[in-house]
């Protein structure tokens, strides 16, 4: 007869209990008990696939340069980097898990943002509930930042209702005779593209601009051709177009079908994406069209030849703006390291962000008390087949051609 | 008026490529009982195909067509006889489960054959228009229409005029019963599913024209595609044609006197409005659930 089973499982479950208790001190206790030479380990979760995959795999391709760069010059603090990368598939609950899976499962030491406003609304709330540093290398909505969040921190130049406010300044201050008299505004129902839009509009009203269209669509809009019927029947000399990619091709090539061309052309994003866009609706077209852009991989700012020149290396042909922005959220997260001189405490990196100015390859940036931006974009305009920077005029590569002419500069 | 009018003509031609889309969706679930969630994912790989054609070979698409169905189509009966044949007489769960997993594996695979950037085929007439009236008829969309009604005829001509189409019809109003005649019924499903698969791509080659598409392009497309089918009825090719319609009209005259943001809420409106009054939908009709088999 056995002398008191229960208890001595009970003792069993103790002894294991214990064990695991101490094999997971042993292994979940993050960097900080490490002896420094484990590679410090970066956890993003990226649209890889689904309706955003296109800038999701660009940020993807902006990180791993960011890495292959950072690694060649011996790391972060000694350290080598491991970038963690997650696919969301461009979904809000997907990317929360993984955000969630990256912290608790596999316990990276700092995290990066991901695509869109969209997507890092919910992803930045895990990145604070968790104290965990937020650097963002998209998702430029004013909503992100009316929280009250600590940890997140914006790496572009400006928030999405400062996107366009350099070209409507410029359009404000033409002469009246060659200010737009009339202007349209179709728009993506999109927390990004809808404040740019906004902001632009209500500058060109006040310079007197007369607003004759002005209508939202639905993300999941496919046909725009009769949206180009509404905004023919208007007769605008200013287009200002509110795009993501795929809705900014379109409309284009709905206008052109409807046959009607106003005088000039802005579009949020969609131009920005450089070859894609002159593929989608005809290099010819693009000639004068205007947009606003983070990124121009000729432009002299620090690290921007060694990173188009890793870029080249790595994956050919220019960086893409959306790589380019991942590579500057890289670069911010690289120099509050280096600012600090650790990765313990995320509340100090915060901080030091809130504080300094970071050089990158978008230019110099820094931030407000809740993370967002305080730079200006760069307007770029389609021509000759080619994207330059025409404004701001002390950064501009050229002057701004007049107006929008689809088939050529002819 | 005229704008009116404007309205309508870009809502036929858009309903006339809804209907292509969605009608080997309809048919397969008439004749197989399987929603197939991976219908817009064939759409698509439609679309990456006759880009490649167009792109490499300089096909024009809509003449591609006549290569891109039969190809999607051995695809489809690959994919049947691999992945849907051994649950075709499971509850209809596990086809729904089954062909969402497809949809992602299709993605996935077509991100890695074609990559993920955005794609638009783009013949020299994609972005012109016939003016009629000071109203313009874009080329691409006629021709595609014309396109799709072709192929629409073709399967309605398939499914009403051969031995085939009689077999399929049979095989969908009582499979026991076409098993008694002599009907293979799992030949016909294999090639049901296949002629499905087969003119979703053949809508794919039209839609790569018409919008740019990604691999991921295909959820917009599902959704779009279920409620064509559930409006006119499932399992009816005629219904699917008359909700594809209805819908391409609904969407353009709500952006033109409603909003543009409703344009695509507006017709699931309908479609559930329709269903209230008619559960079985506009063609479909309500199957007997008071008999009792023996």
């Amino acid at each position: 007869m056995s002398t008191n089973p229960p208890l001595r499982r009970q003792a069993g479950f103790a002894v294991v209990g214990v064990l695991a208790l101490a094999l997971a001190a042993c292994g979940g206790s993050g960097s900080s008990s490490k002896d420094g030479k484990d590679p410090i380990k970066i956890g993003t979760s990226l649209p890889l696939t689904g309706e955003f995959s296109q800038p999701g795999k660009a940020a993807e391709q902006g990180y791993k340069v960011w890495q292959a760069v950072v690694n060649d010059g011996g790391g972060l603090l000694g350290r080598k980097v491991e970038l963690v990368i997650k696919d969301d598939a461009s979904n809000q609950n997907t990317i929360v898990t993984d955000y969630n899976a990256l912290i608790s499962r596999d316990k990276v030491d700092l995290l990066v943002g991901s695509y869109s406003s969209l997507l890092n609304l919910p992803a930045s709330a895990v990145a604070e509930r968790n104290r965990k540093l937020y650097v963002e290398p998209a998702g430029g909505s004013p909503k992100m930042f009316n929280r009250g969040f600590k940890y997140l921190f914006y790496s572009q130049q400006g928030t999405a209702d400062r996107q366009g406010i350099v070209f409507a300044d410029w359009v404000a201050s033409l002469p009246a005779a060659q200010r737009p008299k009339t202007a349209a505004y179709p728009t993506l129902d999109d927390p990004f593209a809808a404040p740019s839009v906004d902001a632009i509009r209500a500058i060109l009203e006040k310079a007197g601009v007369k607003t004759v269209y002005k209508q939202t669509y639905a993300i999941d809009t496919k046909n725009l051709d009769t949206i180009a019927s509404a905004v023919k029947a208007a007769d605008p000399e200013l287009l200002v177009h509110g795009a993501s990619f795929d809705d900014g091709v379109s409309l284009v090539r709905s206008l052109l079908k409807s046959g009607f061309k106003p005088k000039w052309l802005y579009q949020t994003t969609a131009p920005s994406l450089g070859d894609q866009y002159a593929k989608a609706i005809g290099a010819a077209n693009t000639e004068g069209i205007l947009f606003a852009v983070s990124h121009d991989p000729a432009a002299k700012t620090p690290g921007n030849p060694a990173f188009v020149a890793k870029y080249k290396e790595m994956y050919g042909g220019n960086p893409p703006e959306d790589a380019a922005d991942a590579y500057a959220a890289g670069e911010v997260l690289g120099a509050a390291v280096k600012g600090v001189g650790s990765i313990d405490d995320q509340a100090k990196l915060a901080d030091w962000l809130r504080k300094s100015a970071v050089d990158t390859v978008l230019g110099n940036l820094s931030w407000n008390a809740n993370g967002s931006p305080k730079g200006e974009f760069l307007i770029g305009q389609w021509q000759g087949g080619k994207v330059n920077i025409v404004l701001p005029k002390d950064v501009a590569t050229a002057e701004i051609v007049q107006g929008w002419k689809p088939g050529g500069a002819s | 008026m005229s704008e009116l009018v404007q309205s309508i003509v870009l809502g036929l031609l858009l309903g006339g490529v809804y209907a292509l889309a969605a009608a080997g969706l309809t048919l397969i679930f008439g004749v197989m009982r399987i929603i197939n969630i991976a219908h817009g994912a064939f759409l698509v790989v439609g679309s990456f195909i006759s880009y490649t054609l167009w792109n490499t070979f300089g096909i024009d698409p809509f003449l591609g067509v006549l290569i891109t169905t039969p190809v999607v189509f051995a695809l489809g009966w690959l994919t049947y006889k691999v992945a849907v044949d051994p649950i075709r007489n499971a509850p209809m769960a596990s086809t729904v489960l089954l062909t969402f997993g497809l949809a992602l594996v299709l993605e996935a695979l077509m991100g890695y054959v074609w990559g993920n950037d955005s794609m638009s085929t783009r013949p020299s007439y994609a972005d012109a228009s016939y003016s009629v009236g000071g109203l313009f008829i874009p080329k691409a969309q006629l021709y595609g229409g014309v396109v799709a009604v072709v192929v629409l005829l073709a399967l309605g001509a398939l499914l009403t005029r051969t031995w085939l189409g009689r077999a399929i019809r049979a095989a969908a109003i009582n499979p026991t019963g076409a098993e008694l005649v002599g009907i293979k019924v799992g030949s016909v499903a294999s090639l049901v599913f296949a002629i499905g698969i087969g003119v979703a791509g053949a809508g794919g080659a039209i839609t790569g024209v018409l919008y740019p598409f990604v691999p991921g392009s295909h959820y917009q497309w599902i959704a779009r595609l279920l409620a064509i089918v559930v409006l006119g009825g499932m399992g009816s090719l005629n219904g699917a044609v008359l909700a594809a319609v209805l819908f391409g009209l609904t969407e353009t005259i709500t952006a033109t006197y409603i909003s543009p943001s409703w344009a695509t809420a507006v017709p699931y409106a309908v479609v559930f409005l329709v269903l209230l009054l008619r559960p079985q939908g506009l063609l479909g009709t309500r199957s007997r659930e008071d008999t009792v088999m023996a």
